[in-house]
């Protein structure tokens, strides 16, 4: 299990350095990183220049890479391109309000979804079965951030009818959210809202894939070889047929956490989160590469890292993987 | 496959109680195309300590009636229409799911036919085989690897200590159906059902795996159903034989009468397609057509469309034939079955061989 950790951990460095490489010429090579200073009228010949000269812009293309690229692992992004304030501190400020959100949600998502999948699979065709099957399409077909306005008239109207008002609709902590636990519990509660309309997507999703793989697996030899050996039919279902089930299950919900992240701008924008999503529309219509590429190197290693989560995962539950 | 047949228990054969008691089983599957009548009105007894071999082609219902018995036909669409199952006096299709699964893998266990798919691949040959202890007892885990340990040795395992925290792929075929059988006699069962256990093995693993089975049942002296549509193995393993075809069961008998004196058609083309060593054959024989649907089954006998003896006589396309007694446990389901020397003998003559087939 230890070589084959560190094998998964070995290949992952080659992928993030192709990243940087390929997020470097999509960001700074495709056009001019001083466009929006020359738009600017205020802004002098004299000052675009002393930019330009700053940040190497005069210089050769590998040698601007390798500038911009050996400051990441010293942990810095450099500077925003007119102001002299560090892009990291912002960057990690948002990057662990966006991660508490996506992984609050990744997880709420798996587990419902392997409990649903497994409960439609066992009772396949009954009326549970036909109901996941149908609220799963609409969960699967509806924009997230639809739903998550549905959430927040609901919240509304529920405040207005009763007078309880049960989640706030905006923002990550009250205005005085205290320390420690409490404040723990006031971010969770900020947060259930937001994470509830990005799991809805992934509920729908990771339920079909598990109701799908644990269908096969009951019906496989090996569940009827422990039914003949008279194991329980509850210890049938945890120990023989669930672990089997959610390997394809992992693999989807791994590959699916990308689709996460950007789904997070939308919904951070609802919500209005302090988080990536929205720092990088924010970035974005400042047009400064740097930020925006600062994000795209964060957003690839956190890929990066939850793929290497599901290797590990996968090789847990398969020893074939893990041995090989 | 020239090896010393199992001793005869103490228990003389076929007489007494029989510990198995099948009667009139009737098991149907609902399907698009209609109701296959997998099995239909089998009855067939095992005594303790005998091995009882259950031949037939595929789809002959020969697997259906053990899983049936066992509750291990998926319900719906399968449906166990009719009969009963007595181990020792109690009616298995009467007992509720929490009994049944307290029967199985303790008084009857079962050995299925690919050792491949049938262990579970993320967890341990040793787990897997301590599950069959641990289902039906309350054991230490100390005692249970003991055992376990033990039970792998008794089926031939090299190094059973490491086998036991290894997983299943990193054992061969031969190696998992050893396994399979150790964790079908953990608890010293009564009944022990082989399905087809050596199909899926290589031909030189296969006497080793019918030996490591011939030892286990030896050392749990339980009644064994052996099924298989390979007749050598019959030869080899078998005391008594059943033969069935088309859900029903044709005919029984020890496993000489079968092979030196058929009752049922069926039987003596089995027997007369065995390829032959010491005949110079240009072709093996076939016996002509196809295996019966089980959703329309012939009328009368289901086998008069093969049937050379039936041939233009009503009776066979009309009457379903009764299983008539000709003996002490020799049955055979054939109206015409007093003909059925002249029939061998007519065979012998056309094909220049013996019937029977390898000496048992």
């Amino acid at each position: 299990m230890l070589t084959y950790a560190l094998r998964r951990l070995l290949i992952s460095i080659p992928v993030i350095i192709a990243a940087t490489l390929l997020i470097f010429v999509a960001i700074s090579m495709s056009g001019d990183p001083l466009a929006d200073l020359r738009q600017q009228p205020n802004i002098t010949q004299g000052q675009i220049d002393r930019v330009r000269a700053d940040r190497g812009l005069d210089q050769p293309a590998y040698v601007q890479y390798i500038r911009w690229v050996e400051q990441i692992p010293q942990g810095g992004f450099g500077e925003y391109m007119i102001s002299p304030r560090e892009i990291w501190p912002d960057l990690r400020r948002v990057a662990t309000h966006t991660l508490q959100l996506v992984i609050g949600a990744e997880v709420i998502a798996f587990g419902i979804a392997v409990a649903l999948g497994v409960a439609s699979a066992k009772r396949q065709y009954s009326v549970f079965d036909y109901t996941t099957t149908t609220i799963s399409f609409v969960g699967y077909s509806m924009p997230a951030f639809w739903f998550a306005l549905i959430l927040q008239v609901s919240v509304v109207t529920i405040w207005q009818v009763t007078g309880i008002r049960l989640f706030p609709l905006a923002n990550l902590s009250s205005p005085n959210p205290g320390t420690g636990f409490a404040f723990f519990v006031d971010r969770v509660h900020h947060l259930i809202l937001p994470m509830a309309s990005l799991a809805i997507f992934s509920i729908a999703s990771y339920s079909r894939y598990m109701r799908a793989s644990m269908l096969e697996v009951i019906n496989s030899d090996y569940v009827r070889t422990a039914r003949a050996k008279g194991v329980p039919e509850r210890k049938i279902t945890t120990r023989h047929a669930m672990r089997n089930a959610m390997i394809p299950t992992v693999t989807v919900a791994a590959l699916s956490f990308g689709a996460l992240l950007s789904g997070a701008i939308v919904i951070e924008t609802v919500f209005g989160l302090d988080g990536m999503g929205r720092y990088f529309i924010l970035q974005l219509n400042r047009r400064d590469p740097y930020p925006i590429m600062a994000f795209l190197v964060i957003t690839a290693v956190v890929t990066v890292v939850f793929n290497l989560i599901a290797d590990l995962v996968y090789g847990y539950l398969d020893p074939r993987i893990r041995f090989d | 496959m020239a090896r010393e047949k199992t001793a005869p228990s103490t228990q003389p054969i076929g007489v007494g109680e029989p510990l198995l008691s099948i009667r009139g089983l009737v098991t149907e599957f609902a399907t698009a195309d209609g109701v296959v009548h997998a099995v239909d009105g089998v009855s067939y007894d095992v005594y303790p300590g005998e091995t009882v071999g259950v031949v037939g082609e595929s789809g002959s219902g020969k697997s259906v009636t053990v899983m049936s018995l066992l509750g291990l036909i998926p319900q719906p669409p399968g449906r166990i229409a009719g009969g009963e199952v007595l181990l020792e006096g109690r009616d298995l299709l009467k007992l509720d799911p929490k009994e049944l699964r307290k029967v199985r893998g303790k008084e009857i266990a079962m050995i299925f036919q690919d050792p491949m798919t049938s262990l579970n691949p993320v967890l341990t040959v040793g787990d897997q085989i301590a599950e069959a202890i641990t289902s039906h007892a309350q054991v230490g885990k100390d005692e249970v690897r003991r055992r376990c340990v033990a039970l792998l040795e008794l089926v031939g395992v090299p190094n059973p200590s490491d086998r036991f925290d290894q997983y299943p792929h990193e054992s061969s075929g031969g190696m998992r159906q050893r396994a399979m059988i150790a964790m079908a006699i953990a608890n010293q069962p009564k009944i022990l059902i082989a399905d087809e256990p050596t199909t899926a093995l290589d031909v030189t693993i296969q006497a080793q795996v019918l030996e490591v089975l011939a030892a286990a049942q030896r050392e749990t002296n339980a009644g064994t159903i052996l099924i298989t549509h390979d007749l050598g193995v019959i030869a080899e393993m078998a005391d008594r034989v059943v033969v069935m075809y088309g859900g029903r069961v044709v005919e029984t008998g020890s496993v000489d009468e079968i092979f030196h004196s058929p009752k049922h058609p069926y039987t003596l083309g089995l027997l007369s397609s065995l390829p032959r060593p010491n005949v110079d054959m240009e072709r093996l024989l076939p016996i002509p057509g196809n295996p019966p649907s089980l959703i329309n089954l012939p009328s009368g006998c289901a086998f008069h469309p093969r049937c050379h003896l039936g041939e233009g006589r009503s009776s066979c396309r009309t009457e379903i034939p009764p299983l008539h007694q000709l003996g002490d446990g020799r049955h055979s389901a054939c109206h015409y079955h007093d003909e059925m020397s002249e029939e061998a003998a007519r065979v012998e003559r056309e094909t220049g061989t013996t019937i029977e087939g390898e000496n048992p």
